[in-house]
């Protein structure tokens, strides 16, 4: 059994169907792309998978767990994190405890010293290069800061799934190498990685795997080299390459 | 609770639940409007009550007389308030309740001073007899107050389903934005809602006056009721806030007639906390479910 | 977030405090004082509900609770001490009843909740006539009795509640500072800024909100209490008046919310103010500086009330994000 499995997932905003029967595995410590133009649903899918939405029908299984109803921060605790494409820090909070919120409350039975999870967030901070910017107020970041603070707040819940929306979405080309990077530093610590992103030219770096959403629905899956020469994909996103 | 008991206090839940729409109705204008809650609104009822209460009692005019003239009393009240509306910063429900809760211990604390902090009540005596109706027995007060108000809310119905102001208040009360792009003056719309919702808060001021006694803080409860109101209705909606207050009227005159009128305003208050519960959104935004 | 420079103004602030009652105040200004120091604890208590995201409409009811129950334990022949107590355990356990409306309200609909709620136990007060004494209150409320541990005489006359309601000020404020740097300031400061994150961190919203809730009824219920042992009565229309939910209100906010202090400074400045400069001149409108400050606060304070709120929609604003793009 893959590690995230959803079955049939449906979402029905009034009389819109966002999601019609969504049918999605993500096997263990692979980097499964998300593709689709705007409004194919892909967020509402995070949404969904997030605990943020609970979907019209079908079930999702995370780690064999059943997770279709539970609420985010029961999920959050059974081990899958998420980043926002527009990042979504506690603007008003410094870096520092907008990390530290996620390594302090991600476990309910977690008992650990302050001090330790003071080490923890400072170590999370370096990991995405934001050591230098702790007691910044986070609404002084600047885009890209505010995407590595993004993917620390992530992973301070200690994720194995990670669910990433549009990482490098915005950035200069030099950022984007840099995701690039982190992508495969992620891999490498063993996480798991279901991302949407935009840019082709990444994913087909990055992802073992490639679904495309178009209106509601999956319409590829395989892997990125068949996924990207489909003509199917080519129609749904035409004019939509960057 | 025999049938004729029965029959007795539906009717007279009627007659209360037509008192209470013109209550609530000044409440329901302004959100529509301007998306404002105004926790004074209360206050301005018991304001025009004792501005007929002191006419009446220096003049012995008859109360009705008197409910153009509170009405019109307001009316500078109405612009200053619009004009302290018009600076609230969003989100507008939350810091219009800031504004109000102020300007409603403004009025209070004016209120006492003027009138200090005894109960005063219009008891004129053609408002104090009773009617039969057959078997049945009606208050003249409350029949005259009913009819009174019916007159308020059918004149501002008709205002605002056949005349282009009204057209132009109801466009700006759904959408304001939109009813701007399409060439209406929101702006004036505004100044009119305010001016009626003020005029009318004033004069049901004086029919609240007759039926109740007077106090410089008792404006909370008329507040908690036109909220009560709103909510089940919809901002803004002048036929619903009328069906729903003859069915609150209604309900209480029945549950009263079972427990006595000393909880009515703990009822109140239940059902504006359980109201609160049941819809759980923003109260300006009932109108899109 | 309080700098350290106020943790001495604070100690400042405390000594001069001491002073009043041994210098030897009229008895009346040491009950000004008293009150104003018991409005310092009501308006803490609010910030600290604040500082969790939540505005109430209703901090009377809190109190009035502590008080009612302050009220019903020593008439009842039972310790004052034990009465004061029981008044914050009350008024906590009332607070966390409507903390729990939280789960679907927030913003100005827990706001009008809050003030119904107040209203509420005030027409249970009256009408409960058995317990409560209805609308003619309750009389004769026991004094404080000494304690045979503590050398100062607390327990008698004016001097006795100053420096009870001085130690509750100091309690509030000595909380609110340890909960500033615990995982309970982390945890409401989240819940606050940004529920829905929050809860994607593993953050369960609602008991953080209860216990927020819980917290400042506590302190209001302490507060309550003193005041009724200090007036010796207790009347529906009097404890459960909304002027115990607009002063602390207005002087939290005045004094600037999700600071340590500046809601206790406010408190003692506009309550005095009030009491000694209005209130020999015009009585009637002494009420009239808080009205006025409520305006203003409401038109002017910086991002008004929303500044401290979780953002209205549950997505962030896209003209943020662009300009945000643009200066990259």
């Amino acid at each position: 059994m893959a590690l995230l499995e959803g079955q049939g997932l449906s979402m029905a905003f009034g009389g819109l169907l966002a999601l019609r029967g969504v049918d999605i595995a993500v096997e263990e410590r692979q980097v499964v792309g998300l593709l689709g133009p705007n409004g194919s649903g892909k967020t509402t899918l995070f949404n969904i998978l997030s605990g943020l939405l609970h979907p019209t029908a079908g079930e999702i299984w995370f780690g064999g767990t059943r997770v279709t109803n539970l609420r985010p921060w029961q999920i959050s605790r059974l081990g899958i994190g998420r980043t926002f494409q527009i990042a979504r820090p506690f603007v008003h909070s410094t870096v520092f405890d907008n990390v530290l919120v996620g390594v302090t409350f991600r476990s309910r039975d977690h008992v650990s010293r302050g001090e330790d999870r003071r080490r923890e967030a400072e170590r999370l901070l370096a990991t995405v290069g934001l050591a230098g910017k702790a007691s910044a107020l986070a609404h002084t970041l600047s885009l890209g800061e505010r995407k590595r603070l993004e993917l620390a707040m992530a992973l301070s819940t200690r994720p194995t799934l990670l669910l990433l929306d549009e990482l490098a979405s915005g950035l200069s080309p030099k950022g984007r190498e840099e995701v690039v990077r982190f992508y495969g530093q992620l891999k490498e610590r063993g996480l798991t990685i279901f991302a949407i992103e935009h840019s082709f030219r990444v994913l087909a770096r990055v992802a073992d795997r490639l679904l495309v959403l178009d209106q509601g629905a999956i319409v590829a899956d395989g892997r990125p080299e068949q996924v990207l020469g489909s003509p199917r994909v080519v129609t749904a996103y035409l004019g939509e390459e960057e | 609770m025999s049938s004729h008991t029965f029959v007795q206090a539906l009717l007279s839940g009627i007659l209360l639940g037509c008192f209470y729409a013109v209550m609530a109705l000044g409440f329901s204008m302004i959100l529509g409007v301007t998306r404002a809650l105004n926790l004074a609104h209360g206050d301005l009822i018991i304001l025009g009550g004792y501005l007929g209460y002191w006419l009446w009692s220096g003049s012995g005019l008859h109360p009705l007389l008197l409910v153009p003239v509170a009405g019109a009393a307001l009316l500078p009240l109405a612009l200053l308030c619009q004009w302290l509306f018009q600076r609230l910063p969003e989100p507008k429900e939350l810091s219009s309740l800031m504004l109000t809760f102020g300007l409603s211990l403004l009025l209070q604390n004016f209120m006492l001073g003027l009138w200090r902090g005894e109960y005063r009540i219009i008891a004129s005596e053609p408002l104090t007899a009773s009617v039969r109706v057959g078997s049945l027995v009606l208050n003249q007060g409350r029949l005259i107050v009913a009819a009174a108000a019916l007159i308020l809310v059918a004149a501002l119905y008709l205002g605002l389903t056949r005349t282009r102001w009204g057209r132009a208040v109801r466009a700006t009360s759904l959408d304001r934005e939109a009813a701007a792009l399409l060439g209406i003056n929101v702006d004036e719309a505004t100044r009119t809602t305010f001016l009626l919702a003020f005029g009318l808060s004033g004069g049901a001021g004086v029919l609240f006056a007759t039926l109740h006694y007077l106090y410089p803080a008792g404006g909370i409860e008329v507040t908690l009721l036109a909220i009560v109101l709103t909510i089940w209705a919809g901002a803004g909606r002048l036929r619903s806030v009328l069906l729903a207050s003859i069915l609150l009227g209604v309900i209480e005159t029945l549950t009263l007639t079972w427990s006595g009128p000393r909880w009515r305003e703990l009822v109140v208050a239940l059902m504006l906390l359980g109201s609160l519960l049941a819809r759980s959104g923003g109260l300006a935004r009932s109108r899109s479910r | 977030m309080p700098r350290r420079g106020w943790i001495g103004t604070s100690l400042v602030a405390a000594a001069l405090l001491l002073f009043p009652p041994l210098s030897g105040f009229h008895p009346y200004y040491l009950y000004l004082v008293s009150t104003a120091l018991l409005f310092g604890t009501l308006a803490t208590s609010w910030n600290l509900l604040a500082y969790a995201g939540q505005i109430s409409f209703g901090h009377a009811a809190f109190f009035g609770l502590g008080g009612y129950t302050a009220a019903l334990v020593s008439l009842s022949g039972l310790s004052p001490w034990l009465a004061l107590a029981l008044g914050g355990a009350v008024g906590a356990s009332g607070a966390a009843a409507i903390g729990m409306a939280s789960a679907r309200l927030s913003g100005a609909s827990l706001a009008l909740g809050t003030l119904a709620y107040t209203e509420i136990w005030r027409g249970i007060a009256h009408n409960w006539t058995a317990v409560s004494g209805g609308g003619a209150g309750l009389i004769g409320i026991p004094p404080l009795t000494p304690l045979p541990w503590l050398p100062l005489d607390l327990a008698r006359s004016r001097t006795g509640s100053y420096y009870l309601a001085l130690a509750f000020l100091l309690l509030v404020i000595a909380v609110f500072w340890g909960i500033l740097r615990s995982r309970l300031g982390l945890a409401f400061a989240a819940v606050r800024e940004e529920e829905e994150r929050a809860s994607l961190l593993g953050v369960h919203p609602l008991p953080w909100k209860v216990l927020a809730f819980a917290l400042s009824g506590f302190f209001s219920g302490l507060a309550g209490g003193l005041y009724v042992n200090m007036v010796r009565v207790v009347e529906p229309d009097l404890i459960f008046s909304h002027y115990f939910s607009i002063l602390p209100l207005v002087m939290a906010t005045f004094g600037g919310l999700g600071t340590l202090l500046g809601p206790a400074l406010a408190a003692l400045a506009l309550y005095l103010a009030s009491e000694l400069l209005l209130h020999p001149y015009i009585p009637a409108f002494h009420q009239l500086p808080y009205a006025l400050a409520l305006i203003v606060v409401a038109l002017y304070l910086p991002g008004g009330l929303a500044g401290l709120l979780p953002s209205p929609s549950p997505l962030p604003k896209r003209g943020e994000g662009e300009t945000r793009h643009g200066a990259a």
